[in-house]
């Protein structure tokens, strides 16, 4: 039996196992492995790929959309300022 | 040349052990020079400076404590300089310390409860979450059309170590490892915070859908 085959039997229609693996997909931790098997469920696999989709897009707004404050300019320059003076 | 100073021999032995980036309990007999100090300060600590000061803004949520908490961090990461080894991941190290910082000295200021009641269970993944309406209620739509100010704020109403977690993973990229080493957790906790995290944000972020009429 060709690895292929045997991963979809072994993963397609399985979501509880597709769920543990699609935080390591979100967040770049899983193996080839993992990502072969991952994927294959989700092309069979309505409900997971949606929620894929949903925490990806998730994701990208956390890491777009929040703006980040910037650094008071007094804080820069005391930190530097006591480093250099041994305080 | 046997009398030369200790202290000159000292600072020109090298490392011998190439042992990354432990705690600061664990001093090394490295011992930097003055300038070389000022560079790794200057070079590789300040440069994290925005990222430093935003996570503790996201900690204190009060401008002159998270400047108190990140001078302080600072500080603490030059008096500890010879701890690091040149070239390693300061970032890490220095969130660590940061992190510390922040238990030991602004946790009992926060209005927040200090202490979240979590099971972290390995066994927490359930395609229930995803056969309920959890996909259908909070539509990709409705997020899409979210502004900066109604994630930030979904984020901030999550309890610290909730938000930590996510903070570290999605705004900074951490990854799993470098977050169990600014924590001090193992791995499986990392994960299964983070995910706990994150279903309570989505539950934010669904209400927050529903206010506003998307």
């Amino acid at each position: 039996m060709g690895l292929y085959k045997w991963f979809k039997r072994a993963f397609a229609g399985n979501c509880d196992e597709c769920l543990k693996l699609l935080e390591l997909i979100l967040d770049g931790e899983a193996s080839d492995e993992q990502k072969k098997s991952f994927t294959i469920h989700i092309d069979n696999c309505k409900n997971c790929y949606e929620y894929y989709n949903l925490e990806l897009t998730i994701k990208k707004l956390l890491k777009e959309k929040i703006e980040s404050q910037p650094v008071p300019l007094d804080l820069v320059d005391s930190i530097k300022f006591k480093v250099r003076n041994n305080l | 040349m046997r009398y030369l100073s200790r202290g000159f021999t000292k600072i020109m032995s090298i490392q011998r052990q190439d042992s990354g980036n432990t705690g600061m309990a664990e001093l090394k007999k490295r011992k930097y020079g003055a300038s070389e100090r000022i560079s790794i300060f200057d070079d590789e600590f300040m440069p994290h400076i925005d990222s430093m000061y935003n996570f503790a803004y996201r900690l204190t949520f009060e401008e002159d404590d998270a400047k108190d908490l990140v001078q302080e961090t600072y500080l603490k990461a030059y008096r500890f300089i010879d701890s690091f080894q040149k070239g390693t991941n300061a970032k890490a190290w220095l969130f660590r310390i940061l992190k510390n910082s922040f238990i030991n000295n602004f946790r009992k200021k926060s209005k927040q409860p200090a202490k979240v009641d979590y099971q972290e269970v390995e066994n927490y993944y359930n395609s229930d979450d995803i056969d309920h309406s959890i996909t259908t209620d909070l539509r990709i739509e409705s997020v899409q059309h979210m502004i900066g100010d109604e994630v930030s704020n979904a984020l901030n109403s999550l309890a610290v170590d909730f938000r930590t977690v996510i903070i570290l993973c999605d705004l900074e990229g951490f990854t799993y490892e470098e977050m169990a080493k600014i924590l001090d957790i193992p791995i499986g906790t990392v994960r299964s915070r983070l995910h706990r995290a994150r279903n309570l944000l989505r539950d934010k972020l669904k209400k927050y859908a529903k206010t506003m009429g998307y």
